[in-house]
């Protein structure tokens, strides 16, 4: 008993050292300092998926990951979206595919990003309400409830955790066979397609669908998903009332003498924020935001843009052009 | 491409002979005023860097650069020639061809513009348009093609008369910076510059030379920020000094400039180590700004400052003919063609502080600007300086000063023309100005 507690201790240590290693390497190593943070982010993303994939194959971790990214995105805006969440890091990656065919991506007008940043309120109302109606229906109310949230197709937890699932999940139940030879893969959402709509062969086109769907929309459209994916409400919820302000701590901070409104804060963007380009200084609060800081590491202006921690600042854009002295 | 129509709209017919000798006494002159514009900036400060060497030879119009353009364009090189910052250099660069700014500072041909257009218009498009009546300028003769940027409504009309006897490229700016119908029209305009780029030089820009372009012109803004980051402390270099160095950006091979700006920035730290200042120390800090300025001959404002007494010094400016010109880097996001040319008509737009655009949409980026370089720079005072006929600078004068009032930052409006007789008159005003800045010192 203690020694397996020892080994798995031991091993969740070497993993930690291994991450922090390479963590350091990066920081050391990749010199072009536009790209630095990103590499990093990279890294990071890649680390949280394995750690993913390792939690997912108990259920109880589900719960506790949960609890984490509720906590995570209500103290730090959404920070999980941008560098830890797996079907963001699988957006990534074919925006990287994209980038090497030499093909540039379309923006959305920023109206319609606009939308769609509230449209996300919308569907997580209905995920997390629809229970409670489709449970009245029922012969037994509170049974039917109960049985609904917990163990019914409307599992609205499960839903939120959907953008967790990356594409090699090995819980079972998340699996969407897809019928190549016994062939399956695990994508965000297949399983509450899978569990929503039973009728075999319509089930599977669905996913099938809704695969190419979030391909070619990626494909096009830097991180699509994140402009109204309803995992990310939490941290509006925190911005919008006055007695929850106290609660985000990360924040990215302008100082608007040093902007010369050069624009590139807003075209390098993923998800198309106008915030930081548009605001006078101070700090920027909108959901859309996914502090992945390519903002702050793309501004070539010393000071200009700042990611603060609890009013310090943790990160600010530096002219990128001078190699620093401390490297 | 418009071709160069035959009947002239504008330009007078002058014979011969009055061009050759308005050609040679101007150039007379001018050689003596460049002459005379360095060894006065040598005098000033005694001690001068060696690397401005460099900068005095190339800053020579008749001399060694416009020679080694000459040579590249019988080897078949393309020249184009730009009036404004806002002219992407780097599109030029990745069609092989040799970019140079052709605006003109000569005092002299002013009086020749008279002849076409009337005095009240701004003098350095009067300067230009006399330059090209008797072909002064080497660089605007040398260009095959000019890009000019309608920016002001002298610059507007200015393409139109020298399109008489050059090829113009024109460029619409929006009025509007900052609204998506603006971007969209500038990055049209980028590409039409593009695809008349390609066709003059039969150069195709492809991804891999906009890259190596964009990387050049990097290097170079680094250059030329580490300069003005050196400028920040004591002063080590003369602002009429870096202010040479800034121009000749404009004109000379930018590889080579880059080399030889961070020879100068490397000699001007080993002077900060050893504390071997170009001035005192407590010398009153001006920052300038409005109308550009250009060598050789407008070299006027800055010289009467730094042979003040008592002696101020030029710590910086707020001018697209120094310290605006490589300051923003154009920033890529992805190395892909739309995305280069999204990111250098963003730079050339969006950064730009021109007064061409209105700021009722809450565009202060030039205020901003300013108020940032008073701050980082410990300036003492601004300088509004504006020549006669140029509107836009003129107009926007209240404004920044309100801004600078709130800082408590004097400001002092100079007015002037291109002319060498107010010399006597101004001196008494920029000393009187900086009389007052000493004094606000001492307290």
């Amino acid at each position: 008993m203690y020694e397996s507690l020892a080994g798995a201790l031991l091993g969740a240590t070497a993993a930690l050292g291994l991450a922090l290693a390479g963590i350091l390497v990066i920081l050391i190593w990749k010199k072009d300092r536009t790209r630095k943070l990103s590499y990093l982010r990279f890294f990071i993303q890649v680390v949280s998926l394995v750690g993913i994939f390792y939690s997912f194959t108990l259920a109880l971790w589900l719960s506790a990951f949960f609890l984490v990214i509720f906590a995570v995105t209500f103290f730090s805006g959404r920070f999980f979206c941008g560098w830890i969440c797996p079907f963001g890091f699988y957006m990534d990656i074919v925006a990287l595919v994209r980038q090497k065919l030499g093909i540039r991506y379309f923006s959305l007008p920023e109206k319609v990003n606009n939308s769609l940043n509230k449209l996300r309120y919308v569907i997580a109302a209905v995920i997390l309400t629809a229970p409670l109606f489709l449970g009245a229906l029922t012969i037994n109310p509170a049974s039917g409830i109960q049985a609904l949230f917990l163990r019914g197709p409307f599992r609205p937890i499960d839903i939120l955790l959907s953008p967790l699932e990356p594409l090699i999940v090995p819980f079972t139940g998340s699996i969407a066979n897809l019928g190549f030879n016994g062939w399956s893969i695990s994508y965000p959402y297949a399983r509450d397609i899978l569990t929503y709509i039973s009728v075999p062969n319509v089930t599977l086109i669905l996913i099938y669908v809704f695969i190419a769907l979030t391909l070619i929309s990626t494909f096009m459209f830097r991180r699509f998903w994140c402009r109204f994916c309803p995992t990310g409400i939490s941290i509006a919820a925190a911005n919008r009332f006055k007695a929850l302000k106290w609660m985000p701590l990360l924040h990215i901070n302008k100082e608007e003498e040093k902007c010369t409104k050069c624009g590139i804060c807003k075209r390098v963007c993923p998800v198309q924020v106008t915030d930081v380009y548009e605001q006078k200084g101070g700090n920027i609060k909108t959901s859309l935001c996914l502090n992945c800081m390519r903002c702050v590491e793309m501004c070539p202006y010393e000071g200009c843009l700042k990611m603060n921690l609890a009013n310090k600042t943790v990160f600010k854009s530096r002219n990128w052009l001078e190699p620093s002295n401390s490297e | 491409m418009k071709n160069v129509s035959a009947e002239k709209k504008y330009m007078p017919e002058m014979p011969q002979k009055e061009i050759e000798e308005l050609n040679s006494s101007v150039k007379a002159t001018s050689a003596k005023i460049i002459a005379d514009n360095i060894a006065r900036m040598k005098k000033t400060d005694p001690n001068r860097p060696e690397g401005m060497k460099y900068f005095d030879e190339i800053s020579n119009f008749f001399g060694q650069r416009p020679k080694e353009i000459q040579d590249a364009k019988i080897k078949g090189k393309k020249v184009i020639g730009y009036f404004c910052v806002f002219a992407p250099v780097e599109l030029i660069l990745a069609a092989d061809a040799i970019p140079v700014r052709v605006n003109s500072g000569w005092y002299d041909t002013s009086k020749l513009g008279d002849r076409i257009v009337p005095v009240e218009v701004c003098p350095v498009i009067r300067s230009t348009i006399g330059a090209k009546m008797i072909g002064l300028s080497p660089y605007l003769e040398l260009s095959d093609a000019v890009i000019s940027t309608l920016t002001c409504d002298g610059m507007t009309k200015l393409s139109e008369i020298l399109s008489d006897s050059k090829t113009i490229w024109t460029m619409t700016p929006p009025r509007v910076k900052d609204s998506p119908q603006s971007l969209q029209l500038w990055k049209e305009e980028i590409k039409t510059v593009k695809t008349q780029l390609e066709k003059i030089t039969g150069n195709k820009i492809t991804a891999k030379k906009l890259k190596e372009a964009i990387e050049t012109m990097q290097k170079a803004s680094k250059a030329f920020r580490r300069l003005q980051e050196l400028r920040k402390g004591n002063t080590v270099l003369m602002g009429r000094d870096a202010m040479l160095v800034n121009q000749a950006a404009l004109w000379d091979d930018i590889k080579r400039w880059t080399e030889k700006t961070e020879a100068l920035c490397d000699e001007l730290e080993m002077r900060i180590k050893d504390k071997a200042w170009a001035c005192p120390p407590d010398t009153p800090r001006v920052i300038v700004t409005g109308t550009p300025m250009f060598w050789p001959d407008n070299w006027k404002l800055p010289t009467l400052i730094e042979e003040a007494t008592p002696q101020g010094v030029l710590v910086g400016d707020e001018m697209c003919s120094s310290d605006r010109i490589l300051y923003d880097p154009v920033g890529i996001d992805e190395w892909t063609m739309d995305d280069m040319i999204n990111g250098i008509a963003e730079r050339y737009l969006m950064a730009s502080t021109c007064p061409c655009f209105t700021s009722k949409d809450g565009n202060e980026d030039r205020v901003n600007w300013l108020i940032n370089k008073v701050k980082e720079n410990k300036a003492q005072g601004v300088i509004y300086y504006v020549v006669r006929g140029c509107i836009l600078y003129a107009m926007e004068y209240t404004r920044v000063k309100k801004a600078l009032d709130k800082l408590g930052i004097p400001v002092y409006y100079l007015d002037t023309d291109y002319t060498r007789e107010d010399v006597g008159q101004m001196k008494t005003r920029v000393e009187a100005f900086l009389e007052m800045l000493t004094a606000r010192v001492d307290i």
